[in-house]
């Protein structure tokens, strides 16, 4: 053999040498059993918190304009209580005593208006005129950033913010068969003109109004505190009367407390907040022990792949002790095998992600029927970096303190 | 490094005893850099642990080794890779071959951290040892005394102070130990670095400076 045919193997490196040396002994099935195993656990927990993600909007009180936590009650209307006349209203006393609750952080009370409001709706030229009613409710419960939100007697318009429901309505009642178009928000609030006259105390006065917005949990339409203020006065009978409804601020709403305080008082709910919780609180426990699941199949891949790296590392203590007694670093050798973890892992965690996608595109369509766009997907991802550097991590650990045992030798 | 001192010396092995009549153990002796040591020793006489103990990757021992007066077991792990590629260049008695690669390949796991031969350089030596036909060979398919060879052209790619071989040419014939010897005194002349080996009887036709008995 002449010295030109050898002179420019590439193998020849140091990193090339030591892995064809150091391969030997990897257990393909084990890797192989490892890798699926990761897989499947890592891509339960991505999905899990991916699917999260996507249908917590369908939980989420989605009304920009309530602060969190709160609770509208009402008294119960019971047959009695109409035949009686008796009063569905919340004395003064009832009031306080909520406030006084340990779950109770303010009580607000609605007001409504003490005179008559007719509506006219105008859409593209055609009208639709109504009696309506308002209420109002203090400032604080409320998030409204809308610089419309306030009333200006010297130039008066009427800022209301409505219910979703009439926007629903309006699409799937109304338009339709006026053979109108349906509409967005965003586009019925420019569209419809409302124009509101007030009667009561021998005065009448037409107002220009302006939706702020939709709320799906205020069933009703809300407009400013000082309008309310000074339409009663203006147009008002002038008795003072107390409120029938209470928006409630709770520290917590699934607290079981709360759901006893308000059977025990005949109260009701409006809306469906403490149902709401329920079923997001199931969410949450089926989300968690999903994830949990995925995370017990991810450790249990871990320790395989730990038991796999010891026996490999076994098997090989010669080689690596004679790497070493040659001048090779303690780095140098476990490097290897810190690169081929990597490796693995780097490749588990892609093939999880996209399975992950793929299952995300499956049941997207499904939540985009129940009118839910998906959440963000960086969570998931971050998940699955943060899983798997965890486990990379204390494979790398293992690794390295393996080797570093086999530095000094025995006799 | 200048010098190999050891101070006391004993495998753990030994304890207890008093005299072993060894010119080693527990006596105070220098290697110098530049100078031709043979260690002859029967078997059993702790030839081995002695290499191991000077290449630190055994510690059985009482009493202390130095380099260049300083104690070797505060020698960290960085310092210890430097002595095995820069300081010391050692061939074991066992050789630690790895049977699965080729000839060349084992003298180039060792030259690949080292850079120290030139491709062309190795193929020289390993052409006049006789086992140029072999390069590509696996040592496992290699005889003793081929690996033998293929191991002392690992040993010397690396810049040294001290050439330490532990029974060098065990399994050579005349000619081959005649080789052996010219070649490790070239590159220790060309390096100016200090030889020691060891021997049960076959010894490598070097002209020592000094002959100690374990």
């Amino acid at each position: 053999m002449s010295q030109k045919d050898i002179k420019n193997n590439p193998d020849h490196s140091s990193r090339g040498l030591m892995w064809k040396l150091l391969r030997t002994h990897i257990s393909k099935s084990q890797l192989i059993g490892f890798s699926l195993a990761s897989l499947v656990g890592l891509t339960i927990v991505i999905l899990a918190v991916q699917f999260f993600q996507d249908v917590k909007p369908l939980f989420k009180d989605e009304d920009s304009f309530l602060r969190k936590d709160y609770m509208i009650i009402t008294r119960k209307v019971s047959t009695a209580s109409t035949v009686l006349q008796s009063s569905n209203e919340f004395e003064a006393k009832d009031i306080k005593d909520i406030e006084q609750q340990p779950w109770c952080r303010q009580v607000g009370k609605f007001s409504s208006n003490d005179y008559s409001v007719e509506a006219s709706i105008l859409v593209n030229g055609q009208g639709m005129r109504t009696m309506m009613f308002f209420e109002s409710l203090p400032d604080e419960f409320l998030d409204v950033t809308d610089r419309h939100w306030k009333f200006d007697p010297n130039n008066p318009k009427i800022p209301v913010i409505i219910s979703r429901d009439y926007l629903t309505l309006y699409n799937f009642g109304f338009a339709p068969s006026q053979g109108l178009p349906q509409a967005s928000e965003l586009a019925v609030s420019k569209a419809v003109k409302l124009q509101f006259t007030l009667r009561g105390n021998g005065n009448v006065q037409s107002f220009e109004g302006i939706i702020i917005g939709f709320s799906s949990r205020l069933n009703t339409i809300v407009v400013p505190e000082d309008f309310m203020k000074w339409s009663n006065e203006q147009f008002g009978s002038g008795i003072e009367r107390n409120p029938s409804r209470l928006i409630v601020e709770v520290n917590s709403p699934g607290d079981e407390r709360i759901a006893s305080y308000f059977k025990d008082h005949g109260y009701q709910v409006a809306g469906d907040k403490m149902q709401q919780s329920k079923a997001q609180g199931f969410l949450n426990i089926i989300v968690s022990i999903v994830i949990l699941v995925g995370i017990i199949i991810s450790v249990l891949a871990f320790f395989i792949l730990m038991l796999s790296i010891y026996l490999l590392l076994q098997k090989n203590t010669k080689k690596l002790q004679d790497l070493l007694v040659l001048g090779y670093s303690p780095n140098q050798v476990s490097r290897t095998y810190i690169n081929m973890v990597i490796y693995i892992n780097c490749a588990v965690m892609v093939v999880s992600i996209i399975l992950m996608l793929l299952m995300r595109a499956y049941y997207m369509p499904m939540l985009k029927a129940m009118d839910v766009s998906g959440g963000k997907i960086y969570l998931s991802l971050i998940v699955a970096v943060i899983i798997m550097s965890l486990i990379s991590f204390g494979n790398i650990m293992a690794i390295k303190r393996k080797i570093n045992d086999l530095w000094i030798q025995s006799s | 490094m200048n010098t190999i001192t050891l101070h006391n010396t004993l495998p753990a092995v030994f304890a207890g005893r008093e005299d072993t009549g060894s010119e080693i153990w527990l006596r105070e002796v220098i290697f110098e850099r530049g100078k031709k040591y043979l260690i002859s020793a029967e078997s059993g006489t702790g030839k081995s642990s002695l290499c191991s103990y000077i290449y630190g990757y055994r510690i059985d021992y009482s009493g202390t080794f130095a380099f260049d007066g300083r104690d070797i077991k505060e020698l960290s792990v960085d310092e210890w890779c430097k002595v095995r590629t820069h300081h010391i260049a050692y061939l074991a008695q066992e050789m630690r071959l790895f049977p699965e690669l080729t000839a060349i390949e084992n003298i180039m796991l060792k030259n690949s951290i080292t850079n120290f031969k030139s491709r062309k350089e190795i193929l020289a030596m390993m052409e006049q040892l006789g086992i140029i036909e072999k390069v590509d060979s696996l040592v496992a398919k290699l005889s003793i005394g081929q690996q033998q060879r293929v191991a002392i052209v690992r040993t010397l790619c690396q810049p040294c102070d001290f050439i330490m071989l532990d029974e060098p040419v065990s399994h050579l014939d005349d000619t081959n130990n005649r080789i052996v010897a010219e070649m490790v005194t070239a590159e220790a002349e060309r390096q100016g670095a200090g030889i020691i080996s060891t021997s049960v009887g076959n010894n490598v036709k070097i002209n020592v400076d000094k002959e100690f008995k374990l």
